[in-house]
């Protein structure tokens, strides 16, 4: 407990002082903020230069089509902004010798470890629940139609809350055994953005998180029962790679 | 008291240590000396449970290492030679995260750290970023770390190399101090003038192998050999090859003009040295005896080993 609450602090810090916290926040809420305005500021800004045709398709954007736009976009820069900001979050410790100190005098990989995830997947998820509250805030304002209402906006804020949770979860555990953060950083993207193909297959769409993704995505019926196995592998699957990174650095020489 | 036995370690096809064994005296400084990549670091790695370990035995206080490391690492303080610390943290909440982990108790915590600083002379940069200190003051920062929680064994690698000369002089005066306080201090060091200075049992490695292991007292009485220095004018790597043959000359050094003659029988030498030497042709500026000190018995056993 003692290295946990020792980690948990030091990451805080660290997010503050290198602008983690910045960067993710950049990457979802201020994202969440831009994504509706350029919807709908768009079509006037580029009016001399795009058909009318084009034009017509942003002007019949309804507060559920400018919701799935934002989801779409959201996957894309939020993946992107946290792979490559906690790219870093084990290796960078382990290869540039901060560990020396903390495992000298007896650290518990296990408290550092949970510290880790556990401080991220926090952030990360008040983060996401701040992105699509914002969202939907700004999508009320500026579009009008469809059936979009708050309930709807926390069911797929959850979803996709879960979601990183997993990628984390990977994450964390490619940061664990890579040596240079830069591979875990282009690993998880590939890995996040490749994953989403399988949501094409049907019978085994369920058994990959993005299929988080997609059922978020359907604001008709966000929840239904083909979530039940996607819950289970998601649960099994996030322990599973928390506990491998665990072992790997109580196993890991840190000299 | 800190046992050692057997201690083997390998990278990939590298042996770094071969077998070592050894023993620390409890309330002793043990000085550890090598060359670079002698394995020093390694075995101060291997003791403060950084890096694994092939083969052997550690015992600390009497405890098994490797079944109480979580325990026994609460009693051991560790200086590495290139302290590396999160440099967007100041030495206050370096100090505060360190004691944490410790399990420093929050209200003693902020006074411990506080005394820290001010036995380490960083009192006054506390407050400022660790990026933006000398490589000096890291060494004082991690000598704070290396002190929290009143540890009973220190493990110091090179703790002054990276000090300014008073920096250096404090540092040999501190550790002097904490020997008095019956601290079992394991100091790796290059400089063997600190050694010689602060050191109850000085051990040689080199190549991973354990060369001596002995009371600096005894060691001046086992190899109290002489040495004769000599100085010349120009340039003597060519000419004294003659002397190299002598039966009664057991190794040359030479380091630019001057070269020192470790003998094996200093009677015969001092009847016959002067005398090979007017026959090498060389310009002569000076010439004297004097007794080894810890550099030349080192240089002597790291020598030996080479010839092995």
């Amino acid at each position: 407990m003692n290295s946990f609450k020792a980690y948990f602090k030091k990451e805080a810090i660290e997010a503050i002082r290198t602008h983690k916290y910045l960067i993710l926040f950049v990457g979802t809420v201020f994202w969440a903020l831009l994504n509706p305005l350029m919807l709908k500021l768009l079509p006037i800004i580029l009016k001399n230069y795009i058909t009318a045709e084009l034009t017509d398709i942003f002007t019949y954007f309804t507060r559920d089509s400018a919701f799935l736009n934002f989801l779409g976009d959201l996957f894309e820069m939020g993946t992107l902004f946290i792979a490559f900001s906690l790219m870093g979050l084990i290796s960078n410790e382990v290869y540039r010798k901060k560990l020396t100190f903390p495992y000298s005098r007896g650290v518990d990989p296990a408290g550092m470890v949970l510290a880790k995830y556990v401080h991220y997947a926090a952030t990360i998820s008040i983060f996401i629940l701040m992105a699509f509250l914002t969202n939907y805030f700004y999508i009320n304002i500026l579009f009008s139609g469809g059936i979009l209402s708050i309930g709807i906006v926390l069911k797929s804020a959850l979803l996709y809350i879960f979601y990183y949770c997993i990628l984390l979860s990977i994450l964390i555990f490619f940061s664990s055994i890579f040596k240079r953060s830069l591979i875990t950083g282009i690993t998880i993207l590939v890995l996040g953005y490749s994953l989403s193909l399988f949501n094409r297959f049907k019978t085994i769409r369920v058994y990959f998180p993005n299929y988080l993704l997609y059922r978020a995505a359907d604001i008709l019926n966000i929840f239904d029962s083909s979530l039940v196995s996607t819950a289970i592998i998601y649960f099994c699957t996030t322990i599973l790679f928390v506990f491998l990174t665990i072992y790997r650095m109580k196993k890991i020489d840190i000299a | 008291m800190i046992e050692v036995t057997g201690l083997s370690k390998k990278y990939g096809s590298l042996e770094a240590l071969k077998s070592i064994s050894f023993k620390v005296e409890e309330g002793s400084v043990f000085g550890f000396i090598g060359r670079n990549g002698a394995g020093k670091t390694t075995t101060m790695n291997i003791l403060t449970g950084l890096l694994k370990f092939d083969d052997g035995k550690i015992s600390i206080k009497g405890k098994d290492f490797l079944k109480n490391k979580h325990e026994l690492s609460r009693l051991i303080g560790y200086l590495p030679e290139t302290p590396s610390f999160y440099d967007y943290m100041n030495s206050y909440e370096y100090l505060n995260f360190m004691g944490e982990i410790i399990g420093c108790r929050s209200k003693n915590l902020k006074k411990t750290v506080e005394e820290l600083l001010d036995k380490v002379k960083l009192t006054r940069q506390g407050k400022r970023r660790i990026g933006g200190y000398s490589r000096g003051m890291k060494q004082r920062l991690a000598l704070a770390v290396a002190f929290m929680n009143s540890p009973e064994t220190l493990f110091l690698d090179e703790p002054a190399s990276a000090l300014d000369p008073e920096g250096r002089m404090e540092m040999l005066e501190l550790i002097e101090g904490m020997r008095d306080e019956r601290i079992t201090i394991f100091l790796s060091t290059h400089i063997l003038n600190d050694a010689e200075r602060v050191c109850d049992r000085i051990c040689i490695i080199d190549e991973g192998k354990i060369l001596l292991t002995e009371n600096l007292s005894s060691l001046y009485k086992t190899y109290i050999q002489p040495i004769i220095d000599v100085e010349f004018e120009d340039d003597p790597e060519h000419k004294i090859e003659p002397l190299k043959k002598l039966e009664w000359v057991e190794n040359i050094n030479i380091e630019s003009h001057k070269v020192s003659i470790y003998v094996k029988d200093i009677n015969t030498a001092r009847r016959k040295v002067l005398k090979e030497i007017a026959n090498l042709d060389a310009g002569i500026i000076s010439y004297r005896i004097r007794k080894s000190t810890l550099e030349d018995i080192f240089m002597r056993m790291v020598g030996k080993n080479e010839l092995i």
